[in-house]
């Protein structure tokens, strides 16, 4: 396994991907565990409300190890003549892709949002209406992915601008994970305890 | 006489003293305490968090909650004007378990600890000579009983009853600090009541993973298993079950405090009480939209309804301990008392408990002592509190007095008629910090028939405070506001409250 990934990745791309599969999940965490502070700090303290968006961080930290390892993992499974920046370009996209759609899907909780009374009744009138939201959530969702891709695999300028997006994100992905190291110095403060 | 012992005395005396400092732990695992031999009895408390006497049939809801309990009530003390000494799990087990107010034990907010003096001076430790064993499904709850560790024979872990669940690891991996570190996984990993989680993947196959634990169960309960803060789903079957057991392999005399989640919030009942109550006619008194009341639910009834159903699960449950306890003989030989920590409220705009107000649903809890070998029923009418019930326990089972509490044995076991006069108090102060002074609180005054809410420091006010006055036995459900036209009790009730105040912030002044 080592060198599968020694041949496909060099450790500096490796580190670019981490810090991308770490952006939107931290962003994502932030959001919610700030806006989650004061409905906290109603029914805590402060100390402890921090101590929430503490542990939040760092479950958000574990979370972006183990989407990397997956991701890194997917790569695996491109072409070997693909070279390292590409490759991790191409990860990139499909992290930033996955990530987008999580987030959709988690604002459709935020705002219960629900289908239209007519797709309801719809789906209500059908035998099968598991299958057909599956598939109207394939038909959705996989043009999203695999318009960009197939974008990427036949644009030159693609890994240049994706190299720079992913680069821009580092750099925002590297205060969060300032933020974690304050989390985890307050999560061990409060278990020294 | 030679008051000297020689070299072998010496030895033979040593010899005896590993003896000697076992006896104790070996004879009281053996189920013969010195004690024991003679009269002493067990005690077992069981709580049910947020059991409302408001939605109870045995203290005259129309809706028929509580069979169980009305029938067992029979050979029961029933207490129908008992009082919490808070409005939510904190300040209200705390009192139960201090035999004092909230004001004095300091646990004021969610997730707060009592002070130093009282880890060593709670119902645990006045049964010193006592096997101790507790449990509960509660997180807050249990954090008492993590503080009182000290003064426990047994602390049964709150996960080991619980439905096996993912979770668990967390409370283990942080069990400094396992409250907040559990809620915050919560937030992170489950698609909440609110609307979302902190995690963007895992929370998706957090739930998938759980929804296939729990899949069998599913069926019994259409509400959704029932779950402690949204996760840790158990069955207080599986609860009740084991408290059975253990009661009988434990060491006699034991002291049990066993504090079960039903029917707390989410109210999630049998698939035997499903729908028990839906579209019986029930139409609750209207009361006016409180100013305190921050968000309306408009589906008040409905949300009662789910509620009540889920009463009559625990009330089953109850049944269910109670005939076994009384099957295995054990119940000639202890005291068993049945109470809650909170109520609950459904009115004036308000669901829950643990807002700003003290109405009756909220703080008037059932009490009832079932005495060994009982045969009938007594009803006390009287006024009382939870702080009552430690000085109570520790006067039936002949301990020694706690000269710490502030509540006095209940009637009728006090002997001598209680003091028409006597005054209880309720509070909240979820906002204020437990080590500074009172100054956003909620607090009541219960003397003679008049109960007397004062709320202060809420920016809701625009006066600052808010007063008001009721007659709770000609007016139990505290429609009609005698502050203006009683302005001489009012004010009296009002001054004594005030003082009260002012000695209970004096040493964080």
């Amino acid at each position: 396994m080592a060198r599968l990934i020694a041949q496909r990745y060099s450790k500096q791309g490796l580190g670019a991907l981490f810090l991308t599969c770490a952006f939107p999940l931290h962003f994502w965490a932030l959001l919610l565990a700030f806006r989650d502070i004061s409905w906290l700090t109603e029914r805590t303290n402060l100390w402890d409300a921090i101590g929430v968006v503490s542990y939040g961080l760092l479950f958000a930290f574990v979370e972006s190890v183990m989407i990397f390892l997956v991701f890194v993992l997917v790569g695996i499974s491109i072409p070997l003549p693909w070279s390292s920046g590409r490759r991790i370009a191409f990860l990139g996209l499909l992290v930033l892709l996955v990530s987008i759609w999580g987030i959709i899907s988690q604002l459709l909780f935020l705002w219960n949002g629900s289908l239209p009374a007519q797709a309801i009744q719809f789906l209500r009138s059908s035998s099968h209406p598991l299958r057909i939201l599956y598939a109207a959530s394939l038909v959705v969702v996989i043009p999203t992915i695999f318009l960009p891709v197939y974008l990427f695999v036949r644009s030159k300028r693609s890994v240049a601008f994706m190299q720079d997006l992913m680069e821009r994100f580092s750099l925002l992905t590297m205060f969060y994970l300032f933020f974690d190291a304050i989390g985890l110095i307050i999560v061990i403060i409060r278990n020294i305890n | 006489m030679n008051n000297q012992l020689n070299r072998r005395d010496f030895l033979k005396l040593v010899s005896l003293l590993p003896i000697g400092l076992s006896a104790p732990r070996v004879l009281r695992t053996l189920g013969i305490s010195g004690s024991a031999q003679g009269q002493s009895k067990n005690v077992i408390v069981i709580v049910f968090d947020a059991f409302s006497a408001y939605d109870i049939s045995l203290y005259g809801y129309t809706r028929q909650t509580t069979p169980n309990i009305d029938r067992l009530a029979n050979r029961a003390v029933v207490y129908h004007n008992h009082f919490s000494g808070g409005n939510f799990t904190t300040p209200g087990t705390a009192s139960l378990l201090t035999g004092v107010l909230p004001w004095t034990h300091r646990a004021l907010n969610l997730n707060d600890k009592v002070i130093e003096p009282y880890v060593e001076k709670n119902i645990f430790s006045a049964f010193k000579d006592y096997y101790r064993i507790a449990y509960s499904h509660n997180r807050y709850a249990n954090t008492f009983l993590k503080q009182f560790r000290n003064n426990l024979d047994e602390l049964i872990p709150r996960e080991s009853l619980l439905l096996e669940s993912y979770d668990s690891f967390i409370s283990t991996l942080f069990s400094n600090d396992d409250d907040i570190a559990s809620i915050s996984w919560v937030r992170s990993m489950q698609v909440n009541e609110e609307g979302s989680a902190y995690s963007l993947f895992l929370s998706h196959l957090y739930e998938s993973l759980q929804d296939r634990k729990i899949e069998k169960l599913k069926p019994f309960f259409p509400r959704g298993l029932p779950t402690v803060s949204s996760i840790d789903p158990y069955l207080l079957e599986t609860a009740v079950d084991a408290v059975k057991k253990r009661l009988t392999e434990i060491p006699q005399p034991f002291m049990g405090y066993f504090h079960f989640m039903p029917p707390h919030h989410p109210y999630r009942t049998s698939r035997e009480f499903f729908n028990a109550f839906k579209g019986d006619g029930f139409k609750p008194i209207e009361k006016p939209i409180d100013i305190l009341a921050r968000k309306v639910n408009k589906d008040q009834p409905r949300v009662r309804t789910e509620y009540d159903e889920f009463i009559l699960y625990s009330d089953k449950e109850f049944g269910r301990l109670y005939s076994y306890l009384e099957s295995s003989g054990l119940l000639e030989n202890t005291w068993l008392v049945l109470t809650s920590d909170h109520g609950e409220m459904f009115e004036r705009g308000i669901t829950g408990h643990g807002s700003k107000v003290l109405y009756q649903p909220v703080v008037r809890i059932p009490l009832l002592i079932f005495e060994p070998g009982q045969q009938s029923r007594k009803d006390i009418y009287e006024y009382t509190s939870a702080v009552d019930l430690l000085p109570t326990l520790t006067h039936l089972t002949g301990q020694k007095d706690p000269a710490w509490a502030e509540g006095s044995v209940l009637p009728p076991f006090a002997g001598t008629a209680q003091n028409p006069s006597r005054s209880l108090y309720m509070v909240q102060a979820i906002d204020n910090p437990s080590n500074a002074p009172l100054t956003q609180a909620s607090t009541v005054l219960v003397r003679e028939n008049y109960k007397l809410h004062y709320y202060f420091g809420y920016p809701e006010l625009s006066s600052g405070e808010q007063v008001k006055l009721f007659d709770i036995k000609s007016d139990p459900e505290e429609l009609v506001d005698l502050y203006s036209s009683k302005k001489e009790t009012a004010s009296e009730l009002l001054n004594e409250l005030k003082r009260k105040l002012v000695d209970v912030n004096k040493p964080y002044i």
